[in-house]
C-alpha cells in the first residue's frame, strides 16, 4: 500500500467515525432543539398578537429583513401580521418578532436573540425599549430611525447605543414597509 | 520530536516504583494551566473569544466550560491516536476531531442552554480554530500519554475558565453593576450591585474596556508568577 493511500485511509476512518458520532448526537439533540424553538416562538407570539388569532408561519424569501410572517386574523379578516425580522446591531446579527396592523402600525415588538453590549445595546431586550416604536410605522407616523426623531427622554435612554438603535429601528421600518406593501391581502 | 515516555506507564513497568515523582509530575501537569503556563495571561493564546465573550459572567463561564470539554477530550483522543496519525496529515485529522467535539457541545447548548448558545454566537463554533485547543494538541497531546494529556487539557481548560470568569466579573460589575449567572425557573440569574448599578463605568462593558482590562491584568499576573517562581 502506498503512503498516500494509507494517509487517505486513515483520514477517511477518522472522518467516518466522527460523522457517525455526530449522527447519533443529532438524533438525540435535534428533537429537543426543535421543540424548544417551537415553545420559545409560541411564548413570544402570544403577547405580540394583541388578542387576535395567530396563523401558522409562512417563510419569506428575498427580503433582507423579513424572514417569516404569521397572519393576524379577527373573525376571518386579516387585520395584521407578526413578522419574524432579522437585522444587524453593534454586536452582530439579531432577530426580532414584531406585530403590525395592515397599515404598518407597530402593535408590539420583542428582541429574540442578540449579542449586544450589556448595559448599552442589551437594553433593547427590555419592554420599555420597544414601546417607543409602538404606534409608529404608518405613512403619517414613520418609525423613528434616528435619535433626533425621538423625545429627549427617549434619546437619553438609548445614549451610548446608537448602532443598536439604528439597527432595531431600520429593521422595524423595513417590516412596516413590507406589511404596507401587502395591504392586508394575502 | 521524540515521543515522550509517560511517567505513570514507566512506573508501572519498572521494577522499582517511583510514586512521588509521578504524583508531583501529575499535579504539575494539572496546575500549570492556572499559573505558570496560564493560557491567557502567560502563553497569551485564544484572546479573541476571551475579549469578546467576557461581557457577562454567565458567558465567560459557559465559554470556559465549553472550551474545557473540548480541550479535555481532544487531548485524550489525539494522545490515544498519536502513533496512528502520521505527521503529514496530523493537522486535518486534529481539526476533524476538534470540530466534532465543538459540534457536540454546540448541539448540547442549543438543546439545553439556548440563551447561552445565542450569547456565545460565532465564538462557540470558532473554538475549532482556537489557538489553545490546537496549541495543546500540537505541543502536548501529540507527544505525551493519555493520562498526562487529559490532565493538561483539564488544567488548561479550567485555567482558561478561571481567566474568563475573572475578566467577565470585573467587566460586568464595574461596567454594568450586575453579576449574571445562569437563570433558573424562579430566578433570572442576575445580581444587582448597588453602587456600580447607579454609576457604571460603561467603557469596561464595551470592547475597548476588554483591551484596557487585559493591559492591567497581564502585568499583574506576570508579577504574581514571578513571585511564585522566586519562592521556589
Amino acid at each position: 500500500m502506498t503512503k498516500n493511500v494509507r494517509y487517505t485511509l486513515i483520514l477517511f476512518i477518522i472522518c467516518a467515525v466522527c460523522a457517525f458520532v455526530l449522527a447519533v448526537a443529532n438524533s438525540i439533540f435535534n428533537p429537543i432543539i426543535v421543540q424548544h424553538q417551537l415553545e420559545t416562538t409560541q411564548a413570544a407570539l402570544k403577547p405580540l398578537a394583541g388578542g387576535y388569532t395567530v396563523g401558522g408561519e409562512v417563510e419569506v424569501s428575498g427580503n433582507d429583513n423579513v424572514a417569516g410572517e404569521y397572519r393576524l386574523t379577527d373573525g376571518g379578516n386579516v387585520v395584521g401580521y407578526i413578522l419574524s425580522l432579522k437585522g444587524q446591531g453593534y454586536g452582530g446579527a439579531f432577530t426580532m418578532l414584531a406585530s403590525y396592523r395592515n397599515d404598518g402600525e407597530i402593535l408590539a415588538a420583542k428582541m429574540m436573540t442578540d449579542s449586544e453590549t450589556p448595559g448599552l445595546g442589551k437594553k433593547s431586550e427590555e419592554d420599555w425599549y420597544m414601546k417607543k416604536f409602538v404606534g409608529t410605522g404608518t405613512k403619517g407616523k414613520p418609525v423613528p430611525t434616528t435619535k433626533t426623531k425621538l423625545s429627549k427622554e427617549d434619546s437619553d435612554a438609548i445614549s451610548g447605543a446608537s448602532v443598536t438603535f439604528g439597527g432595531v429601528s431600520k429593521t422595524l421600518a423595513a417590516g412596516a414597509a413590507y406589511v404596507q406593501a401587502k395591504g392586508g391581502v394575502q | 520530536m521524540k515521543d515522550q515516555e509517560c511517567l505513570s506507564c514507566h512506573t508501572m513497568n519498572s521494577e522499582q516504583p517511583q510514586p512521588m515523582p509521578q504524583k508531583k509530575s501529575r499535579i504539575r501537569e494539572f496546575t500549570k494551566g492556572f499559573i505558570t503556563e496560564n493560557p491567557t495571561f502567560i502563553i497569551v493564546l485564544g484572546l479573541c473569544p476571551t475579549l469578546s465573550v467576557s461581557t457577562q459572567v454567565s458567558n465567560g463561564l459557559g465559554m470556559g466550560l465549553a472550551a474545557t470539554f473540548v480541550l479535555f477530550f481532544s487531548n485524550i483522543i489525539i494522545s490515544s491516536l498519536r502513533k496512528v496519525i502520521p505527521d503529514s496529515i496530523h493537522i486535518p485529522a486534529y481539526i476533524v476531531i476538534i470540530s466534532t467535539l465543538v459540534t457536540l457541545i454546540q448541539m448540547f447548548l442549543q438543546a439545553y442552554m439556548p440563551a447561552l448558545n445565542d450569547a456565545l454566537g460565532v465564538y462557540l463554533p470558532l473554538i475549532v480554530v482556537n489557538c489553545i485547543i490546537l496549541g495543546r494538541a500540537e505541543a502536548f497531546a501529540k507527544y505525551n500519554c493519555v493520562a498526562d494529556s487529559a490532565l493538561d487539557g483539564l488544567g488548561m481548560g479550567l485555567g482558561l475558565t478561571m481567566n474568563l470568569v475573572v475578566i467577565s466579573l470585573i467587566r460586568e460589575v464595574i461596567g454594568n453593576g450586575t453579576i449574571t449567572f445562569f437563570p433558573t425557573k424562579n430566578w433570572n440569574g442576575v445580581i444587582h450591585i448597588p453602587l456600580f448599578g447607579t454609576y457604571p463605568v460603561r467603557v469596561l462593558a464595551a470592547s475597548a474596556g476588554a483591551l484596557l482590562l487585559m493591559g492591567y491584568l497581564m502585568p499583574l499576573f506576570k508579577d504574581l508568577v514571578d513571585k511564585v517562581e522566586a519562592k521556589k
